[in-house]
């Protein structure tokens, strides 16, 4: 709400994490974002609470506490078996109403960038997407949201001065979780879902989760993507076939998906999937920065390309010149099979 | 049916640097287009109102020379377009653009449907969609795959989730926000873009929506943004491989075999 | 296309306007004097589809809206894979119905607004996704005897891989072939032209823009190199009699009226 005479900045305290919660168990990326969020508190002196509202979550608060949370707000409903934006935006805005937080932090997934935006407008606040650097202001609890913008050729700081809480949302494995300590202790608040006519206007009839439909390059150690240059579809047979020698996954630069060449699931980078394996391999890729925001956090980024100029050849830890159609084949080879 | 379709008019490429001496951002001479979500927003809802009648209309909040990709966007098959324009609209963020949008469709009288694009590729929030629905206390549904069917009083969609999808049935009126793999927008005709470069567009102002002026612009946005900068570099000393394809091949290996990653 | 090469008349690239043009009027005219003036000529007008994947009007649309008239054997469309199965027909029933015969069947460029054909759409099987392989099996399926079917070939792509492809073509229905640009004698070319039974004709690069001749082959070519298109023209119609010219890149105004005494046996 905006700040004024009646409503202080001083009444707002604590920075709250919204858990990601899929098929009934709380994500990592929850864990990533108590960890941020703990070190924002501990700059404010105030605490870390994590709101879960989910199905039969209740018995999974103790990670949460051992991860760096004061407090667990739990709202255990069979209404939050499912993705359920309207009921879980209301339900955080009255929440958010009682207790009152500073700053509250959500995954910037596809479930928390469509809950989060229905709570900044309900709530009447400032929401940041896709934060990969916070700060705080220690005497007046601002947050400094830094997120990538004009595809991440430019780092914004945004603030929201005038109105709490301040709402940001943050890519999975752009923070880091803290180790667990299972000799943490903390405080569990049960609240209920407070049922609403508004309720019946969506019902969610169907869900599917599938570790198989997903092409996991969030979990992949080895990814070898591929960009223009491998000049068609048939380009990523060879990715494949080196793919699976390594146990690894493929992925693409927008180009190659814009061109059609590979199913969007594929993609990394801004617009795409943020990854953080031990292996990047980027083959033909130039390495526009929108891409690079989305592995350049990886362990060992190695490029290959006929260019040796490109921007990614100049990050990479092993930039091979050359074409890849005649050193892929050639590695592949001297892989053995598994 | 009466579908609103909000587009939005964006740069073609994200090239983008800090002027060392203003430290302003520098994007001299880029070309501005639609934003390529909202191809497909404007496809669906040109398909529904292929299955149910009545009508498509556009609405963009911009500049004047944002007309062009409501143009754009009626030479594909929306039948009208509304742009909303004004000083007092400029500087808004997400919270404010989605209001003003809000306000407009309620002054057209409402909508069965309103469509958005997932995101805009200059932004890349996806705020605007949810923020209307928001404002206008509707139903919602985001990353939208598939409408797996409609009636004119409730629509089911399939949401693409990171690992899968879900299907939820939306009663009207309500907000989807649409990906690509949704549909596949028709090119529009030379003699549809034609006809479009003739239609009249009118230029709503927040009076006229009868939008509160503390919610809209820079005024209305609860976010300010305080910095700019350059990305930080990421320059290491990096090792160089070259020679024929097996040498290659063989020292890429050798050098990951030494850190046990294969 | 041996009856092009035959009686010597060129090939001439004419790219359509691009969908997002400021100055779509200007476009639209400046479209139809170049088509009319290729017609005048007696040459073979070549409409591209896409080209580089920046959405741009159809060639059929174009001869349609505008008026502009087809004579057999001077208009070839370009026809790639990034389409949706109905516009492809309808593009292809447009041909039909105004007369053009010539097609040149290419993968193509595709971009993030254009659709791309996929594999059940046209009947194919066994492949992930569509090429002009399969468009060019579809085209001659669904239209039999309709189309002179051409396709392209790429001297500097790695060599085994290119003429394999080209035996997938050839295959799958192609009769003539139409090369990347060639700026020399070229042992690929040489080698394409003593195995291939189907009529070939070289790209012509006219324009001077050495960076983007450097993109379309594929290898950097210095930028201090001095390239006079028309003498390479000629010299091209020297090293290969046997032949046919594609010029892309043409300059109407600087360069159209000095071809017309390049192509001498």
């Amino acid at each position: 709400m905006r700040l004024n005479p009646a409503v202080a900045r001083g009444a707002f305290r604590n920075v709250w994490v919204v858990a990601e919660v899929l098929s009934g168990h709380i994500q990592p990326v929850t864990h990533e974002l108590v960890g941020a969020a703990r070190a924002l508190a501990d700059v404010r002196g105030s605490e870390v609470w994590a709101i879960v509202l989910g199905s039969g979550v209740a018995g999974q608060t103790g990670g949460l506490i051992a991860c760096g949370c004061d407090a667990v707000i739990v709202v255990d409903d069979p209404a939050f078996a499912a993705f359920n934006d309207e009921a879980a935006a209301r339900t955080l805005v009255q929440l958010i109403d009682k207790y009152r937080p500073e700053s509250v932090l959500c995954g910037a997934t596809t479930c928390g960038r469509a809950l989060i935006p229905r709570v900044a407008v309900l709530a009447d606040c400032g929401l940041t997407a896709d934060c990969t650097g916070l700060a705080i202001d220690p005497d007046n609890g601002d947050l400094l949201q830094t997120r990538p913008a004009f595809g991440g050729n430019i780092m914004a700081t945004i603030r929201c001065s005038n109105h709490r809480p301040q709402l940001a949302t943050v890519r999975p494995r752009v923070m880091k979780a803290l180790d667990a300590d299972p000799r943490r202790t903390g405080r569990v608040i049960r609240e209920p879902l407070t049922p609403d006519p508004s309720d019946a206007l969506k019902r969610v009839i169907e869900v599917f989760h599938s570790t198989e439909t997903a092409v996991n390059l969030g979990d992949a150690s080895f990814i070898i993507s591929g960009g223009r240059g491998l000049k068609g579809p048939e380009g990523f047979n060879l990715l494949r076939q080196l793919a699976s020698r390594v146990g690894g996954a493929v992925g693409a630069s927008r180009a190659a998906v814009d061109a059609g060449w590979i199913p969007y699931a594929h993609q990394v980078g801004q617009t795409g999937q943020t990854v953080q394996s031990k292996v990047y391999m980027a083959c033909a890729i130039s390495g526009q920065i929108q891409h690079l925001v989305g592995m350049q956090s990886c362990d060992l980024i190695i490029a290959l390309d006929k260019n040796p100029d490109t921007p990614m050849m100049q990050i990479a830890d092993i930039a091979i010149v050359g074409d890849l159609f005649e050193i892929l084949p050639e590695l592949i080879r001297q892989i053995p099979a598994t | 049916m009466r579908i609103v379709v909000c587009i939005k008019q964006v740069p073609a490429t994200n090239d983008a640097s800090i002027d060392p001496e203003t430290k302003r951002i520098v994007r001299e001479g880029v070309k501005a287009i639609l934003n390529p979500f909202d191809t497909y927003a404007v496809e669906e809802g040109v398909l529904l109102r292929e299955r149910f009648g009545g009508e498509v209309v556009v609405l963009s909040m911009g500049p004047p020379k944002a007309e062009a990709v409501l143009r754009e966007a009626v030479s594909q098959g929306a039948d009208r377009a509304i742009l909303l324009s004004h000083r007092a609209f400029g500087g808004s963020d997400t919270w404010a653009t989605s209001y003003a949008l809000a306000c407009a469709i309620r002054k057209l009288g409402g909508a069965d449907l309103v469509i958005c694009g997932k995101q805009a590729v200059d932004g890349d929030t996806a705020q605007v969609g949810p923020g209307i629905a928001a404002h206008l206390g509707w139903p919602q549904a985001t990353h939208v795959m598939q409408v797996r069917s409609a009636t004119p009083e409730t629509l089911v969609a399939v949401r693409m989730h990171e690992d899968g999808y879900d299907v939820c049935e939306l009663t009207l009126p309500a907000v989807i926000t649409v990906v690509k793999d949704i549909n596949s927008p028709r090119v529009p005709t030379l003699r549809g873009r034609l006809a479009s470069q003739k239609m009249e567009i009118p230029v709503w102002t927040p009076e006229m929506i009868g939008a509160d002026t503390a919610k809209i612009g820079l005024d209305g946005s609860p976010t300010r943004v305080v910095k700019t900068e350059p990305p930080p570099p990421r320059n290491k000393a990096s090792r160089r491989i070259t020679g024929s394809p097996d040498v290659c091949a063989a020292e890429l290996l050798h050098e990951l075999r030494t850190r046990s990653l294969v | 296309m041996k009856k092009h090469i035959a009686n010597h008349i060129y090939h001439v690239e004419i790219l359509p306007p691009k969908q997002d043009s400021e100055k779509l009027d200007a476009d639209l005219q400046a479209f139809a004097e170049k088509y009319q003036r290729v017609l005048d000529s007696g040459y073979c007008i070549c409409l591209t589809d896409n080209a580089m994947g920046h959405l741009s009007f159809q060639g059929t649309e174009m001869i349609q809206e505008l008026g502009l008239s087809v004579k057999p054997d001077q208009v070839m469309i370009h026809l790639n894979t990034f389409h949706t199965k109905a516009n492809l027909d309808d593009i292809l029933q447009a041909c039909i119905g105004q007369g053009i015969r010539d097609l040149l069947v290419v993968t193509g460029d595709g971009s993030d607004r254009l659709p791309k054909l996929e594999p059940a759409d046209i009947g194919a099987s066994g492949v992930e996704s569509v090429t002009s392989v399969e468009l060019l099996r579809y085209i001659g399926q669904t239209y039999p005897g309709a189309f002179n079917l051409g396709v392209a070939f790429n001297p500097y792509e790695p060599e085994d891989h290119e003429f394999a492809k080209l035996d997938r073509k050839i295959a799958a229905g192609a009769m003539f072939v139409i090369t990347q640009p060639v700026i020399a004698r070229n042992a690929v070319v040489d080698k394409l032209l003593a195995t291939c039974p189907l009529p070939v004709a070289l790209e012509a690069w006219m324009s001077k823009k050495l960076h983007l001749l450097s993109q379309a082959v594929g290898y950097e070519i210095p930028e201090s190199t001095v390239f006079d298109p028309i003498e390479t023209l000629r010299l091209l119609h020297r090293t290969y009699p046997q032949c046919g010219m594609y010029l892309s890149l043409l300059g109407f105004k600087t360069q159209y009226h000095l071809i017309t005494d390049t192509w001498v046996s």
